[in-house]
Parts: C-alpha cells; sequence; structure tokens
C-alpha cells in the first residue's frame, strides 16, 4: 500500500502540527486520523490531500510519503515499528521519536530531535539535521538505545546526547558537544566538531574531520589503525572523560585536529 | 509614615529588612536598600488607565473593554503564548496556569532568557543546594561563577555571604574566602581570594579540569587549561577541597555563554564530587524577584517549571521547542499575553518582530519597551508596593510581600480572573 | 441544607466496632447524622464495601522537596499524564504527581485525608500554597525541628519547657500540626557533611544527642497536649544493622499518653535491617515487631517498597547522599538554615537485587507479624517506598498468602534465607486492613474527636465505598479483585459531597488544613523573648515578622487550640 499525503496551503502556515498518527501501521485502517495544528484537533484531510494506491495486511507492507510543505509537521514515524516513510522536502522536530523498526527517508532537511529515544529501525536524511539529533529527552538517562541513523548533510548541536545504543552516522560536520553524556553505541562523524564527547562515560566515537577545542579531560592513549571507506586510516585514541568516572573511547584522525 | 520589614521586590535576593516612609499614596524614603530597591520603590511612571491601539494611536479604554478584548483575542488563537510571570505574585501565576490549560497555549516565564539552562541542568544531575541562612552562618568559601553580584544583586554579598557575619563565622570578612571566576575583572574580581580569568567560552572546559583535579586525575591535564594555568586551577581546588563548607554561586557568564546548560551540569558535578572531600552547595544567581516563584507555581499545577505547551490538552515541555523565543523566531504564535515582563526590552529583534505582527497583550504599571509592540496594554498595581502576595527567593524561601500604600489600580490576579472567568465560560 | 443516604452499605467502621454490617449511612451538611428526609439524595451501595475515608499517616505529597522532585524530573512528569477533564485539571508524573495529580488519585482511591510528612518551618508557606492545590482531601504538616538550633540549646540545657515554648511558637508560625524528628541531630551535623551514627552520638557544636532531642520532645510534645505524637524517622535509615539504632530509640521511648501512643516511628521497614554491609544485610523484622508488640505507646508503620521506579525524599539529608553514591544517578540536597535539610533521588527498586527483595520482605512482615494492627499502619512513605497508587497492591499481599508466595517466586533465590516472610502464614482480614488504612491512623494522630476516621452521627462525612463484597470474595484467593476493588471506588464522599465516582473526580474540591496552635503563659511565648528574637535577627535571613505563616494561606484553616501546661 502506498499512502501518499500532500499538504493542503494553510491559513497560518507557522503553526507546527503534531502529526504522531503517521506511521504505517495506522493505515492499515483506513485515513480516518487526527493532528494537531496548534491547540486545534484537525483530521488528517484537512491538512493533507490524501491518495492510498494498492492494498497493505501488515505494517511493513505500507509506504506513506509525505509531500509538499512538511518542514512543520512534528512527530512523524513516532513510535514507528513497521513499514516506510519517505519525506520528499524537509520534516519537523521530533521525527522517528522511539522509532523500533522500519525505515524513515527525509530527502530534506531534518529539524531538531530526529530519532529521539530511537530503539530500532533506520533512518537516513540526505539533507542537514538539528540540534539533538539522535538525542535523549529531558532528564532522562538514556537516549538512542538501537538502530541506525544517517545524516548524509551537517547535524547541529548536541547530537547523539545520551547515545546509549546503537549507530550514528553524520556525513558533514556537527555543531558544539556531539556524543555529549554518551553511554554506548557507536557515533561516527566524519566531517569536523567542537568539543567531541565532554563527559561521555561509554561506547566509542570516531572523528574523520577535524576536532576543534578537545576537551583537556581525555587521556591519550595509543595510536590505532581503522578502516574508513576502504582506506586505513591512523587514529589518536583517547579515553575518557576523566572528569567522570568514564570508559569511553574517542578515535580522532591523527594530525588533524587542533 | 514608615514601615517596617518591607520586601523588595526587585532581585531575587528579596530582601526583607527595608524601612519604607509613606505620605499618602507615595513613598518618599527607603532604608536599607541598595540603588535598585531605591529606585523601584521611587519610581513613578504609571501608565494611568489602560491603552488600546486604535490604527496607528493609542486609545484610552475602560478596564471592563480591555479585558474583554484580551479575552476575545486570547479565545481566537490557535497558539496563544502566554510570557512573563516573574515580575508578579504567585497568585496571579496560579490563574495564568489555569488559563493557559484552558487554552490550549503555551506558558513561560523569563528563566527562558535567563536560568533556564540551570533548570536543564538540573533535571539532568539535580541541585546541592541550601538556603542563603546556611551559607552565611557557615560557609568559609565562597565562589561567584560568572556572577557579578556588586552590580545585579548589591545586597547579596552584604546579607548572605562575604560581609555577613554568621553564627560560625562572626568576622566573615576576614575568615572567608572568596573565589571569583570570570571573563574580566570585575568589580567583584577585585574582592576575590583568587580571581579565576577564563577565556570566553571556555568554562566548560575548566569546569571538567577542575572536577579531574578533584578525582586525583589532574595529571592528565595540560599545563593551561582555557587560559589558566594548572597550578592555579590546583590551588583553587585546594580551597575548595579544605572548606569547611563551600558555596558556589552562578550568574548568566556560566548559564548564557557557550554550552549553556552543559556548563551548569558539570559545575554542579563538580560540586558533587567536592561534597565526597567536604560540604559543598551551588545555587543560581536568579534575577527577577520572583521567577524562581513562577518556577514553583507552574511545578506544583503542571509538573514543569517553565515552557509549558497545552496545545494537546495535556503538558508538554521542552526547551528549544516550547521555550518563548524559539516559539517567536520560528513565528509559531498568533497571539501573546505577556504579564510582569518586559521581552521587548530582552528579546532578540526577529522575537520582537513577531510580538509586533501578532496581537499582544500586555498587563504592566509601567510604559516599556513591550508597549511599543502591543495592541492593548493594562495597568495594574505593583507588587510589594500597592499589592501584596507571595514570591520565592532565589534559594526557594517563599515570602509574603508587602502592599505599603494603596492605590485604585488593580492587581495582576484580579485582572487576570476577569480574563479567566471570561474564557472559562467559553471554553 | 444538603442530605444525602447511602443505602445498603457494608461498613466496616473499627472505632465504632462496626464490622460488616449492612445499613444506611445518613449525612447532612457534612457531617454523619441519625436519619434525614424524604428528599435526600439517594446512593445505593448494593452491599458494597464502606469504610471512612481513608487517612495517610505519612506521605510526602506537598511542599518545597516534594516540588523540588517534580522540578528535578520531566522524565517522570511524562510519565502520566492526563489532560483537562471537566472539573479535573491537568495532572503530570507518576511518582511526583502535581498537586492535583496526587490528589485526584488519592481521591479515587478513597482517600480524604493527608498527612504531609515533613515540612520545613521557614519554607511553610510553599506546603500550605500546595495545599489549597490538592483540594480533594484535607491536609496537615508534620513539622520538622530535627535540627532546631533553639531546640538543641533547650536540650543541652536540659530545658523540657523551653523547648516546648519553641515549638508551640514555631508550630504556631508555621501553621503546622505535629512535631517530626528526621534523624534528629543527623540533619545538623549534615550542615557540615556529617551525620550521626547512633544515637548516642554527640551533634557538632551543640553537644546533644539523638536519644537527648528525642526524649526532650517526647515530653515537651506532652506539656503541649498536642494532638498527636512526636512523629520520630529514626537514625541511620536504610543502613544495614541498622534495627539496633531503632531498638535503642524504641527503649526510649515513656508511656506518657492514655489516649494514643506517646511515639510514633515511620516508615520502620527503613529501619529493620541486620548484617553489616550490603551484600549481608538481612531483615530483623522479627526483633523490632517483638518490641513492638510489646510496647502499646509505640505506633509504626510500615515504609513499604514495591518494585519499579519511583523517587526518593526526605528531610535526611546524609542519607540521600550516601544513596546517591550507590546509584550515582541525580541527587539534590536543599539544607534549611538554623532548622534541618533534605534530599532526592530517583531510584528503581528491582527484584533482581537481593537488597531490595530483603526491603520488600520487611514492610510486609511488619505488618503479618504485629498482633494489633492499630499499632502498625500502612504506608509506602508515599514515594519512597513506592507511589501511593500501589497500596491496593500491598493491601492484596497482606490478604493473601497465595499471593505473596508467587511473588516470592520472582525475587533473588537469596532472598529466602535472608528473611522470614516465607514462612508466615497470616492473612490480615477486612477489618484489619480498615484500621491500618484510616482508623489506626485517626486515633493515632489524634483527630478522631474532629470525626475523621470513623462513621458514627457527628463525625466528618467523609466516606468510601469500594465495589467490593467482602461476603462473595475470598481474598486470599481472589487477590486480584481486592486490589482493583481498592484502586477505585464507587463513590468517595468527602464532607457530605460525592467527590470522585468509578475512577472520576467529578467536583472542584474545597479541603481543609488542620493546624495546632498550643496555648501558652506569656512567659513561655517566645514571641516576647527579646534574647529569641535577638538570634533570629543575626542568624535568620527572614526577618521575625515575616515568618509566620498568614492566615490567608490557609482559606478553609481548621485550628485545634491546646492548653499547654506552659
Amino acid at each position: 500500500m502506498r499512502v501518499t499525503l500532500e499538504t493542503k496551503p494553510r491559513k497560518k502556515p507557522n503553526i507546527p502540527i503534531e502529526a504522531e498518527s503517521i506511521i504505517p501501521h495506522n493505515f492499515l485502517r483506513g485515513t480516518d486520523l487526527s493532528v494537531y495544528e496548534g491547540n486545534k484537533q484537525r483530521s488528517l484531510d484537512e491538512i493533507f490531500f490524501i491518495t492510498v494506491e494498492g492494498p497493505a495486511v501488515s505494517p511493513d507492507q505500507v509506504e506513506v510519503i509525505l509531500k509538499g510543505d512538511t518542514g512543520r509537521i512534528k512527530r512523524v514515524g513516532e513510535y514507528m515499528n513497521a513499514g516506510k516513510i519517505v519525506v520528499e522536502g524537509d520534516i519537523g522536530m521530533h521525527c522517528g521519536n522511539f522509532m523500533s523498526a522500519g525505515q524513515i527517508t527525509v530527502r530534506g532537511n531534518a529539524d531538531a530531535w530526529l530519532g529521539r529515544e530511537m530503539r530500532g529501525g533506520e533512518i537516513v536524511c540526505h539533507g542537514n539535521a538539528g540540534h539533538y539529533c539522535g538525542a535523549g529527552y529531558r532528564g532522562e538517562k538514556r537516549g538512542m538505545r538501537g538502530g541506525r541513523l544517517e545524516v548524509l548533510g551537517n547535524a547541529g548541536d548536541f547530537l547523539a546526547e545520551y547515545l546509549c545504543g546503537g549507530e550514528v552516522i553524520i556525513h558533514g560536520d556537527t555543531g558544539d558537544l556531539p556524543g555529549v553524556e554518551m553511554r554506548g553505541g557507536k557515533l561516527v562523524i566524519e566531517g569536523s566538531c567542537t568539543r567531541p564527547c565532554g563527559n561521555m562515560s561509554g561506547g566509542t566515537c570516531l572523528v574523520f574531520g577535524q576536532v576543534h577545542d578537545l576537551l583537556p579531560t581525555f587521556e591519550k592513549r595509543e595510536r590505532t589503525q581503522v578502516d574508513f571507506r576502504g582506506m586505513n586510516v591512523t587514529m589518536d585514541t583517547y579515553h575518557g572523560d576523566v572528569a567522570n568516572r568514564g570508559k569511553g573511547s574517542l578515535l580522532v584522525r591523527s594530525g588533524d585536529h587542533a | 509614615m514608615k514601615i517596617e520589614d518591607v520586601v523588595c521586590t526587585f532581585c531575587g535576593c528579596l530582601c526583607d529588612d527595608l524601612v519604607v516612609e509613606v505620605e499618602g499614596d507615595m513613598v518618599v524614603n527607603v532604608e536599607n536598600g541598595c540603588t535598585l530597591a531605591n529606585k523601584k520603590f521611587m519610581g513613578n511612571n504609571r501608565l494611568k488607565t489602560p491603552i488600546k491601539r486604535d490604527g496607528g494611536n493609542w486609545k484610552k479604554v475602560g478596564l471592563d473593554e480591555a479585558i474583554q478584548t484580551a479575552a476575545g483575542i486570547l479565545l481566537d488563537a490557535d497558539r496563544p503564548l502566554l510570557y512573563g510571570w516573574s515580575g508578579t505574585h504567585g497568585e496571579a501565576q496560579t490563574i495564568g496556569v489555569h488559563m493557559a490549560e484552558l487554552l490550549g497555549a503555551v506558558i513561560d516565564n523569563t528563566s527562558t532568557v535567563c536560568h533556564g539552562p540551570s533548570i536543564m541542568a538540573i533535571q539532568e544531575v539535580g541541585h546541592p543546594g541550601c538556603t542563603l541562612g546556611q551559607v552565611k552562618n557557615r560557609a568559609d568559601v565562597i565562589v561567584y561563577w560568572g556572577a557579578n553580584p556588586i552590580e545585579a544583586h548589591p545586597r547579596h554579598m552584604s546579607r548572605y555571604t562575604t560581609y555577613a557575619d554568621g553564627f560560625f563565622l562572626k568576622e566573615a570578612f576576614r575568615e572567608r574566602k572568596v573565589i571569583v571566576v570570570d571573563i574580566r575583572k570585575t568589580e567583584t574580581a577585585n574582592i576575590a581570594d583568587e580571581f579565576i580569568m577564563v577565556e570566553p567560552g571556555a568554562d566548560y572546559a575548566l569546569l571538567s579540569a577542575l572536577r579531574a583535579i578533584v578525582r586525583g586525575k589532574g595529571d592528565v591535564l595540560p599545563r593551561t587549561v582555557a587560559g589558566v594555568e594548572k597550578e592555579q586551577l590546583i590551588r583553587v581546588a585546594d580551597i575548595c577541597m579544605s572548606a569547611k563548607f563551600g558555596a558556589m554561586f552562578f550568574g548568566l557568564g556560566l548559564t548564557m555563554s557557550r554550552g549553556k546548560y552543559k556548563n551548569i551540569r558539570n559545575a554542579i558535578e563538580l560540586t558533587e564530587e567536592l561534597n565526597r572531600h567536604t560540604k559543598f552547595t551551588i545555587s543560581p544567581m536568579r534575577g527577577h524577584w520572583n521567577v524562581y516563584g513562577s518556577n514553583e507555581v507552574f511545578t506544583w499545577i503542571t509538573g514543569y517549571p517553565f515552557a509549558v505547551d497545552f496545545a494537546r490538552g495535556i503538558a508538554f515541555y521542552n526547551p528549544g521547542e516550547t521555550t518563548s523565543v524559539d516559539i517567536l523566531k520560528r513565528g509559531e504564535c498568533d497571539a501573546c499575553l505577556v504579564v510582569g515582563s518586559d521581552p521587548g526590552a530582552h528579546f532578540p529583534g526577529d522575537c520582537c518582530r513577531h510580538l509586533a505582527d501578532i496581537p499582544t497583550i500586555q498587563i504592566d504599571p509601567h510604559v516599556n519597551a513591550t508597549t511599543h509592540l502591543s495592541r492593548l496594554q493594562i495597568p495594574v498595581a505593583v507588587t510589594g508596593i500597592d499589592a501584596e502576595g507571595t514570591a520565592y527567593r532565589m534559594d526557594g524561601v517563599p515570602i509574603r510581600t508587602r502592599k505599603v500604600i494603596d492605590t485604585t489600580y488593580p492587581s495582576d490576579s484580579e485582572v487576570l480572573d476577569k480574563i479567566y472567568q471570561i474564557i472559562r465560560k467559553e471554553t | 441544607m444538603s442530605e444525602l443516604l447511602i443505602k445498603n452499605a457494608c461498613v466496616i467502621d473499627p472505632l465504632n466496632g462496626i464490622n460488616g454490617d449492612v445499613m444506611d449511612i445518613a449525612i447532612r451538611d457534612g457531617r454523619i447524622v441519625e436519619d434525614v428526609g424524604s428528599s435526600a439524595e439517594v446512593i445505593d451501595a448494593d452491599r458494597c464495601l464502606t469504610l471512612p475515608g481513608g487517612i495517610d499517616s505519612h506521605t510526602h505529597v506537598c511542599g518545597t522537596k516534594v516540588n523540588f522532585g517534580r522540578y528535578m524530573s520531566p522524565e517522570d512528569m511524562r510519565a502520566g499524564r492526563t489532560s483537562r477533564n471537566g472539573s479535573m485539571h491537568v495532572t503530570s508524573g507518576y511518582s511526583v504527581p502535581t498537586t492535583f495529580g496526587n490528589s485526584y488519585r488519592y481521591s479515587t482511591m478513597g482517600y480524604t485525608t493527608l498527612l504531609e510528612g515533613a515540612m520545613a518551618p521557614l519554607e511553610a508557606r510553599h506546603t500550605h500554597e500546595e495545599f489549597t492545590a490538592t483540594p480533594h482531601q484535607d491536609m496537615m504538616a508534620n513539622t520538622l525541628f530535627d535540627g532546631n538550633w533553639s531546640v538543641m540549646e533547650a536540650v543541652r540545657e536540659k530545658d523540657v519547657k523551653r523547648a516546648a515554648a519553641v515549638v508551640a511558637w514555631i508550630l504556631s508560625a508555621a501553621k503546622g500540626f505535629a512535631i517530626k524528628l528526621t534523624n534528629p541531630g543527623g540533619t545538623e551535623a549534615w550542615g557540615w557533611g556529617e551525620d550521626v551514627s547512633s544515637i548516642h552520638d554527640t551533634v557538632p557544636y551543640f553537644e546533644v544527642t539523638p536519644a537527648e532531642i528525642i526524649e526532650t520532645m517526647i515530653r515537651a510534645n506532652e506539656l503541649l497536649r498536642l494532638p498527636h505524637s512526636v512523629h520520630l524517622h529514626c537514625n541511620n535509615l536504610g543502613v544495614p544493622g541498622n534495627y539496633r539504632t531503632t531498638l535503642d530509640t524504641m527503649n526510649l521511648v515513656p508511656d506518657l499518653n492514655s489516649r494514643r501512643q506517646s511515639l510514633y516511628l515511620t516508615h520502620l521497614q527503613f529501619h529493620s535491617y541486620g548484617g553489616t554491609t550490603w551484600r549481608d544485610i538481612d531483615s530483623r523484622s522479627e526483633e523490632i515487631i517483638r518490641v513492638v508488640n510489646a510496647s502499646p505507646h509505640i505506633v509504626i508503620d510500615m515504609g513499604q517498597i514495591m518494585f519499579g521506579r519511583t523517587t526518593t525524599m526526605t528531610a535526611d539529608g546524609p542519607m540521600e547522599f550516601k544513596l546517591y553514591m550507590l546509584h550515582h544517578n541525580k541527587w539534590s540536597n536543599h539544607d534549611v538554615e538554623l532548622e534541618t535539610g533534605s534530599g532526592i533521588i530517583p531510584v528503581y527498586y528491582s527484584k533482581k537485587s537481593v537488597v531490595n527483595c530483603v526491603m520488600w520482605a520487611i514492610g510486609l512482615e511488619l505488618a503479618l507479624q504485629a498482633k494489633n494492627p492499630w499499632q502498625c499502619l500502612l504506608t509506602t512513605d508515599n514515594p519512597n517506598g513506592a507511589p501511593f497508587v500501589k497500596y491496593p497492591e500491598i493491601i492484596a499481599l497482606l490478604m493473601s498468602k497465595r499471593y505473596r508466595d508467587q511473588e516470592c517466586a520472582l525475587l533473588d533465590p537469596r532472598t529466602e534465607k535472608r528473611v522470614p516472610l516465607m514462612a508466615i502464614d497470616r492473612e490480615l482480614d477486612w477489618n484489619e486492613i480498615a484500621i491500618m488504612t484510616r482508623a489506626g491512623q485517626s486515633r493515632a494522630l489524634g483527630i478522631e474527636s474532629l470525626g475523621k476516621g470513623h462513621l458514627a452521627p457527628g463525625a466528618e462525612a467523609d466516606v468510601a465505598i469500594y465495589p467490593i463484597r467482602t461476603t462473595e470474595i475470598d481474598p486470599s484467593a481472589q487477590f486480584q479483585q481486592v486490589m482493583a476493588g481498592f484502586s477505585r471506588t464507587m463513590y468517595t464522599i468527602k464532607r457530605g459531597r460525592v467527590v470522585a465516582r468509578n475512577g472520576e473526580v467529578i467536583v472542584e474540591g474545597a479541603n481543609s488544613t488542620i493546624w495546632v496552635k498550643p496555648r501558652v503563659s506569656h512567659e513561655y511565648d517566645l514571641g516576647n523573648d527579646p534574647e529569641f528574637a535577638k538570634k533570629f535577627q543575626q542568624y535568620y535571613t527572614v526577618r521575625m515578622r515575616n515568618y509566620p505563616v498568614q492566615e490567608t494561606y490557609l482559606p478553609r484553616g481548621v485550628c485545634i487550640e491546646t492548653e499547654a501546661d506552659l
């Protein structure tokens, strides 16, 4: 089944829409779903032109396609557990929160909290991701726990904060403090970043670009070789964060950090 | 007539020992207050009646009409924002939160632009704190980090810290060590026993380094951190660890610089680490007199200290998303009520432009920068001068403010309650 | 005049010796009466279990530290959320719900009166503000005196009357209900990062011992003729081997009051540990309860823990720091000048932890081994042992050996050797549960005469009707029904008005706050004591005149005035 949701023009296009109802599973029972536009509850067809093609008996056979002005639509794919979502343009905050399985593709940019507290499945964002990509929720000790989150562009600040499991890969640069409070899992930054892994207590972070303002509380260990896109790359290895009782690993491409 | 033990409603110190002299409905003299207090009590540029924009001009309107207009604007909105609250009493804040519940509004207080990051840090690691009297009576080491009390909280040092004689410190000034950390040599730094000049934006690294030293891992550190010699850091860590009772206070220099809440988190974790060696506490230097009260009131009703979004009926909280500056920057809200604060003077330009584009209502005694962005303003009594009510000091101690003169202005809670009653009927 | 008639109620009212009689209850203007007119509103209880409104004699629901528990825990807030619904406000929170959340959840479980377990006098105004936002229960506040400088000075001088005078002034100023001692002496030591480890350690500078503080305060309490006894959280909470401290403490207690106990020991589960470390901790409930059984002048509450996530909060600052060192989660601390301290940390009690399993067993053992249910009241020290919404599960555990066995099978296997629980067959009956959840509280708190905790004519018309027919179910086997029944009343009636029905709160509440004002002679009124005033101005950071809570904070205050022997 392919469900296409194309946005209708709105009188107040800046008001966010909260659309956690948009997950493949829900469309098995039709399109009689609702979302919030500000403080008003709206039926899905007030916001979107909806077309449905083909049948499905299980959620993994459902593909949802979002088109149009989707940059203010939040929580798409929240608690998603199967199937596919493709966003042709930009997507609003909290896309793929708590998702446990399935696939989300964002062809444009993703706003903040992409894949927050993700547990499984895969998210690929072709553009840039905002702050707190692959991060946790306020006050909670565990962020993303599983799955794979890949951003082909750049990511904002606090990338993978409280990362506990799974893999986050950023092809471009990131903002400040990626991997801050990280406890497990793997974070790969192909571009540059500042102050990676502040207060990390576990997990592994690899940075292939430049690291700016490396924190003073990382203990330098022996160098190591890793494979990066088929090349053998020498990495400086750090252990930390010794400001706490951290047992994390930070690997930075040798000779490249200022 | 002289009135004693008056509570000053200017900053988070909430000094309650002012002596105010009044003649009729005028305050003519203030004793014990700092210059900021004197200015507040003696100030006199009150707006006389409600005013409403009529084309390019202001028109005077009656209170009832103003209240009807305000309620109508809020009821029509799809994403109203109720902002401010730190400059009013708790009873008004309570009505504000209940109003937000009914409207499906976002309610936020000025923490958003001051100690919001401190709250977010506390939500990650907690807060080892104490009341100010505990510091006054016991602390032999005081740290001011990114705070300049001499200018922002003029009586903080004389009432609670450096110069305040306490039970276990009879000659406080001689018995206490003061450490100041800042990016420049402030007035407060001039009286410090140790002044650490940190490179701008490098507080986080400095705090991490201090934590490492306290943990016995100082050998990992380079010779200088954030422009500070390692030796000085070791010396400062020693002073802290050998304190009988240490108290750290931090200000916007730490909350609003690079890293924001992670700086505060790091400072709190340093404090926790120090508690393994001695007694140490940490406290934010809250700015507005009742900003902490707004955090308290919001919390017991909604569960969250600021930035609460009721759009979907339930309370949702996520700074960065539900905070006023972010909402205004993204142009989300379509109406705004401002109570007890002046965002026109403190918010970034694009936020102010959005406030001017949407119907903004202000409840405030004075003509201020926000007046110019508003369509309607309702003047009210000033809490602590011609209205009374509850306030929470920066350390959480609740104090009832006094009313020292009688005027005809309604209080914030009276105006808000009238608006609330209309909204209640309509929802 | 409003009248209500509850027909066909299966009433258990232990204070009046009624045990399962089917009868009608007549209510007029908020009080129980002999009968009402024919136009009274009628509720058919349909032979369901009808009890006086529940009373919690030790819970943390309002005030500085409770609110800080919320403030620091957005993750807990999102774990329980309801939207505005009729007259119900928005609620958030699981282990530390918002005030309305607490009030609605208690109300739908049939609770109509609560004692806040700890209020620092300096911050009393805050507690009272939250009381008015907890509208469906009458509220009282235990007032903290454990580290009060003026009290410790009086203790040092061996001046019981002076200690009583301090209590009288502060209780009236704070609008408190009773004397609470939390780790007496320990909270002052914590001002220097220290603690006391036995009742005979001395408090730094003040040179008094916890034992002296406790004894003096028990005597001062009776001089003031307070309705409740001293309410004690013993020293060494949560420390392996602490049962000795608890036994030492119980041995101190004189029997001074014929109407009620002379000492209330709270959350005794946390104080009944054997062993020397966390590795060899075991249950000493038998030793403890043997003394309780032999000491009619002592009342305890369980402080049961239940498995799962919760938040611990107490005035016992040093204990919370020790707990933080174990858990490494977040930690808050808040010392209050000249008075007390407090701490908060979140915890998770796990069946995989033998320590937690032992704790769980101890609470139940205390209740099952206490011969007299009036002496052992049901609590979780909400939310320290568990959120109060777990009470129905605890009731079911106490009423069903089968349920206990089922749960014991899931525990860490090492538990069995360390606790006597598995060998205890006793199953409590409905009457005992009614005592442990309302009648016993009423008597222990001394609020029987206000009409609390019973249903005789003249009593406050606080009534809970549960969807349970006691004659038709066997709680031993049908414990699931017991649990479901106590979770949600059919009707909760507060002061003669139906406030909750089938799990939903249907009206806005209007509670009372009960506080105590001892009347003392001029000589013992510290308001007239220049020395007290001078010290106050020197060492507190608020002025003496700004300290007392104004009556405006108690819109429906009920003041119990006592005639003190001073």
